[in-house]
């Protein structure tokens, strides 16, 4: 009786996710069917022929602007981006779990930057950049622009992983001489690593695409958001959409990678006899 | 935008098994504060350099004069005169609650009805996690190209009128689908969806099975669990889900500006116009008057959830 | 991508500017900062070496251009394209961001007297005599009556090389080379449009409900309107360039009515925006640029860039120099200042369907045939190419507007600073909220 009622609403539910999904994907779709647009074609419908002209376009010199150092450095900003967050949310994480004065302070503070509208840190930022008479830079202003919206996802994050962490382990490597060091690098880290694949992403991910933080705080030389939204004051072609169908395909490839570690990684921990693996 | 670290996270975690105190740290509590303000110290930095620095700036210089190339330091209220005197502000930040409002309860019933989906009929963590990552991979797009591609979308002889037109459902092209109100809370709704559904699941997976068994064994309905189970149990997950949805709505300009076509305004819109035109005092003034109404908002509902012990 | 300059970042950048600039303490000690053709062999080496940085909009900084020139002077340009908020930004607000600024003359005005800029000195710019005299004088031929608004000669010159209020007559100091500018008008779908479109009044005439654009960037914005309120007798303007508040007020009240009834379908802010509103077909009648109704042209789709009776809106843009620049630096600016008025790049956005500044040099650089097409408003003899050598129009097309003169000759105002700027950026606003 509930067997049946409840396979009902799944695939209410299901059928729900489905559409939920296609919405989701609805500007994708457009995105990969207009980039084999004809090399006549432009960015709305209708098709002008079909060609791959615009991804070999893709690698070919812009009549405006240059997406080959504009993603390379977005690439290296969401790596550093990435690196630091990871480092200072684990750091501020392991901290966390202990009581000290000023931790209820920090973690609002944390909060209120995540909450903080994103063209005020650049507003902000900008302004001190520009009354001072620094030079702002990918590598200094947009950097801690993109910090400042990375680090509370990440910090958040591994609160919720020492939430639900067993200090039982930590004891034990104590208990059996490992020295604070030892215990975190041989126990902890390689307990809670599955989830730093998911601050990692976070980290990456976020700033990759950010754009309202980074529009006062770039300098001299644009990341990859700011670049198309530069080159959109001249003609722009199909070629963007080429570019969106790579990140695509190239997204999908990134993301297999990183389930396959995560799960390898769960298998490894499973097979070392911890319960943290587990679903519910 | 990819959620799913901290889904796989949720979708591995057990139960929350509490915070004893560490014997170590009852033992030498100076020391172990002294380790604690040394990992603290890096995010404490980051945060005072490039959050509260800036934000205090904004402060200090929406009280500074201008005129047409540059700021002047001074005292004014000048900017906050205009401000609170202006019709503009008001239709401003009606139109901007609108929007949050609107985007706000669509988030909500779409992403509480994905989560419950994911939570409690996809039984397998691979499943869950597979599910998460296939939404999250459109966000990888640059958004500026996913807005563009919004145009052959949805316009007048985009794709989804193409597919209405030939199937008949109207006999000619729906303009109000894009560059309108329905346009912008549609492209929030879509941006925003998955920061609502993240903590809902979150919450959900932290619901005790066995709550649900009684009720259900009690002679409750799937409506009523639905009801008076799940939905009360999840309140902290809605909320952490709110604050992201209504802060993100409440600070946008690009979206509003690219998917209204130029023809409908938000705070932020006005902010960024401000500052391209230069005149930063008056647009610090704005980013002050909206930081006030976003804590306001969101310190209505911290008052619903802890948001630190519900993670 | 192809260039790996390209891909030095700020840092790297810096550091080989450090390095030039103390070559040029050594190398120029004993020369002097002096003219640069006066020692070609030991500058024109050095002049290799630098790399200045430019910014702009995408309308002009082009990545063809940047080639050229390394290739036919050594110095290496690097293009940042913005867009054109983020230009004036820029200009003002991060003046070491930049060595030669690309902007428009109506920012000129805002940027000039905030001093990131140097003005440049008028002997050692090779053409400028061959500039053409709108940049001068304001008049295209001597008995032509000077335009409203922002026009490029007001705010073209300076007293002296450290003043930064504008002077009335040309100067030896020149604040921007002046690189394209064009007569605006409508741009219409003339498949999708029946009746003759010949007033800037018919922009919002009742058959296009929902169909009608203009330009989202207030001060551009308000020239499309005001041409628009003059043409419908609603508004009468001592000077449209420099308006009253209750010129404004008025002028904002026939906009906020018309978009209350839904005239537009959007307002557009970049060039690209234009061109898909266009070419998608949401949009049938909007101000539009001359290359984006060639772009929505070349995509097959018809389209017209309709003269109308009031005239054209104009604008002009052009290159400055950022106040730090000196020495080696500055001597490479001049060089490619010349260089850039000496023909290549003038033919280049002629053919873009822009006007250059030194039509003359420009002129060796065009085949008869394109020069024909163009500047005389001549039919084509032959397929009309763009630059990158794709068929624009086919033989036997004439150009829309006809030749620089009729276009050029036919002004009524150029895009402005007001000094009600503010408030009218206020009512701006309330127009978008309403």
């Amino acid at each position: 009786m509930r067997r049946e009622r409840r396979s009902l609403g799944f695939w209410l539910l299901a059928a729900f996710f489905g559409l939920f999904v296609l919405f989701l994907y609805g500007p994708i779709s457009t995105i990969v069917i207009l980039s084999f647009q004809g090399p006549d074609g432009g960015l709305t419908f209708p098709m002008n022929g079909v060609s791959t002209h615009w991804f070999a376009n893709l690698f070919e010199r812009q009549a405006v602007g240059d997406f080959g150092g504009s993603f390379t450095r977005s690439i290296e900003l969401g790596l550093l981006v990435m690196a630091i967050t990871l480092v200072v949310s684990v750091s501020a994480g392991l901290a966390f779990r202990r009581r000290f004065r000023g931790a209820t302070f920090l973690f609002y503070l944390t909060v209120a930057s995540l909450i903080v509208p994103s063209i005020l840190i650049g507003l902000g930022i900008g302004l001190i950049f520009s009354i001072a008479g620094w030079q702002p830079a990918w590598y200094s202003s947009a950097l801690g622009a993109h910090l400042t919206w990375t680090l509370p996802f990440g910090l958040l994050i591994m609160f919720a992983v020492f939430n639900r962490f067993d200090r039982a382990y930590e004891e034990a490597a104590r208990d059996l001489g490992a020295g604070a060091w030892q215990t975190f690098r041989f126990v902890v880290l390689p307990l809670i690593a599955p989830s730093l694949v998911g601050v990692a992403l976070f980290g990456f991910t976020l700033s990759y695409d950010e754009f309202a933080r980074t529009l006062m705080t770039a300098g001299s030389f644009n990341t990859l958001p700011l670049e198309i939204y530069g080159m959109t004051t001249n003609v722009t072609t199909p070629v963007l959409y080429a570019l969106g169908t790579l990140t695509t395909g190239f997204s999908f490839a990134i993301i297999l990678i990183c389930l396959a570690t995560a799960l390898i990684l769960q298998r490894r921990r499973a097979r070392h006899g911890s319960d943290a693996g587990k679903g519910v | 935008m990819s959620p799913d670290g901290a889904v796989g996270e949720v979708a591995r975690g057990g139960l929350p098994r509490g915070r004893p105190a560490s014997p170590a740290a009852a033992r030498f509590p100076r020391l172990r504060a002294g380790a604690s303000y040394l990992q603290v110290a890096p995010l404490a930095v980051i945060l005072a350099l490039f959050l509260v620095i800036p934000i205090l700036t904004i402060v200090v210089v929406s009280f500074w004069r201008f005129d047409e190339y540059r700021i002047i330091p001074d005292v004014v209220l000048d900017n906050y005169s205009y401000l609170l005197t202006s019709a503009v502000t008001l239709g401003l930040y009606l139109n901007t609650l609108k929007y949050a409002a609107l985007a706000w309860v669509l988030t909500l019933g779409i992403g509480f009805a994905v989560a419950y989906f994911l939570a409690f009929h996809v039984r397998s963590t691979t499943w869950q996690m597979t599910l998460f990552v296939l939404c999250t991979i459109p966000f990888w797009t640059s958004n500026i190209i996913r807005m563009i591609s919004w145009i052959p979308f949805l316009g007048r002889h985009g794709l989804l009128n193409q597919a209405l037109l030939s199937l008949g459902l109207v006999d000619r092209p729906l303009e109000f689908l894009l560059f309108s109100d329905f346009a912008i809370v549609l492209a929030f709704v879509h941006l925003y969806t998955l920061f609502m559904v993240v903590p809902i699941f979150n919450s959900m997976m932290r619901i005790d099975r066995a709550l649900i068994e009684a009720a259900v064994d009690a002679g409750a309905t799937a409506r009523q669990v639905v009801w008076h189970v799940v939905l009360p149990l999840c309140k902290p997950g809605i909320a952490i889900g709110s604050i992201f949805v209504v802060t993100l709505v409440m600070g946008d300009f690009i979206t509003v500006r690219l998917m209204g076509g130029g023809q409908r305004a938000s705070v932020g819109l006005a902010m960024s116009n401000e500052i391209s035109l230069l005149q930063y005092p008056a647009a610090a003034a704005d980013a002050v008057a909206l930081l006030a109404v976003v804590l306001l908002m969101v310190a209505a509902m911290m008052r619903i959830v802890d948001v630190r012990k519900e993670l | 991508m192809t260039r790996k300059t390209k891909g030095n970042t700020g840092r790297q950048g810096l550091s080989r500017r450090a390095f030039v600039k103390s070559a040029a303490v050594a190398g120029g000690a004993a020369i002097g900062s002096g003219a640069v053709r006066g020692f070609p062999t030991i500058w024109a080496q050095n002049i290799k070496n630098v790399t200045l940085r430019q910014f702009g909009t995408g309308v002009s900084n082009l990545n063809a251009v940047a080639e050229k020139c390394k290739q036919d002077t050594g110095i290496t340009i690097q293009m940042t394209a913005l867009d054109s908020d983020a230009v004036a930004q820029r200009a003002v607000t991060q003046p070491n961001s930049y060595d030669i600024a690309d902007i428009e003359y109506w920012i000129c005005k805002k940027v000039f007297p905030s001093g990131n800029l140097q003005p440049m000195e008028v002997k050692k710019l090779a053409y400028y005599d061959a500039i053409v005299p709108i940049f001068k004088t304001g008049k295209l031929t001597p008995d032509s009556v000077i335009a409203q608004g922002t026009a490029p000669h007001t705010v073209g010159f300076v007293e002296g090389k450290n003043s930064t209020s504008f002077a009335k007559q040309p100067t030896e100091w020149m604040t921007l080379i002046p690189t394209i500018y064009n007569g605006d008008t409508l741009g219409i779908r003339p498949d999708l449009i029946k009746k003759p479109v010949k007033n800037w009044r018919d922009l919002l005439d009742s058959d296009y409900v929902g169909k009608a654009s203009i330009l989202n960037i207030p001060s551009i914005g308000i020239m499309d309107a005001a041409m628009v309120c003059e043409s419908l007798g609603k508004v009468t303007y001592a000077d449209k360039g420099n308006m009253t508040r209750e010129e404004i007020d008025k002028t904002m009240a026939v906009l906020t009515e018309a978009k209350k009834a839904g005239q537009f379908r959007a307002f557009w802010k970049t060039f690209d925006e234009s061109v898909n509103l266009m070419a998608s077909g949401e949009v049938v009648i909007q101000s539009m640029w001359s290359p984006a109704v060639a772009a929505v042209r070349s995509k097959g789709i018809a389209c017209t860039y309709q003269p109308l009776e009031e005239g054209y809106r104009a604008w002009g843009g052009g290159l400055g120099l950022a106040k730090h620049l000196s020495g080696l630096e500055l001597d490479a600016a001049y060089e490619y200042l010349n260089w850039y008025l000496s023909g290549w790049v003038g033919a280049y956005l002629n053919r873009q369907g822009y006007y250059s500044a030194c039509l003359e040099t420009a002129k060796k650089y065009m085949s008869a045939d394109e020069w024909g097409y163009w500047m005389e408003g001549k039919p084509a003899q032959k397929d009309i190419l763009s630059p990158d050598g794709k068929v624009m129009e086919k033989a036997g097309a004439v150009r829309d507007g006809g030749s620089f003169e009729e276009r050029m000759g036919h002004i009524a105002c150029w895009n402005s600073v007001m000094d009600e700027n503010s408030y009218m950026i206020r009512k701006w606003n309330e127009f978008i909220v309403a």
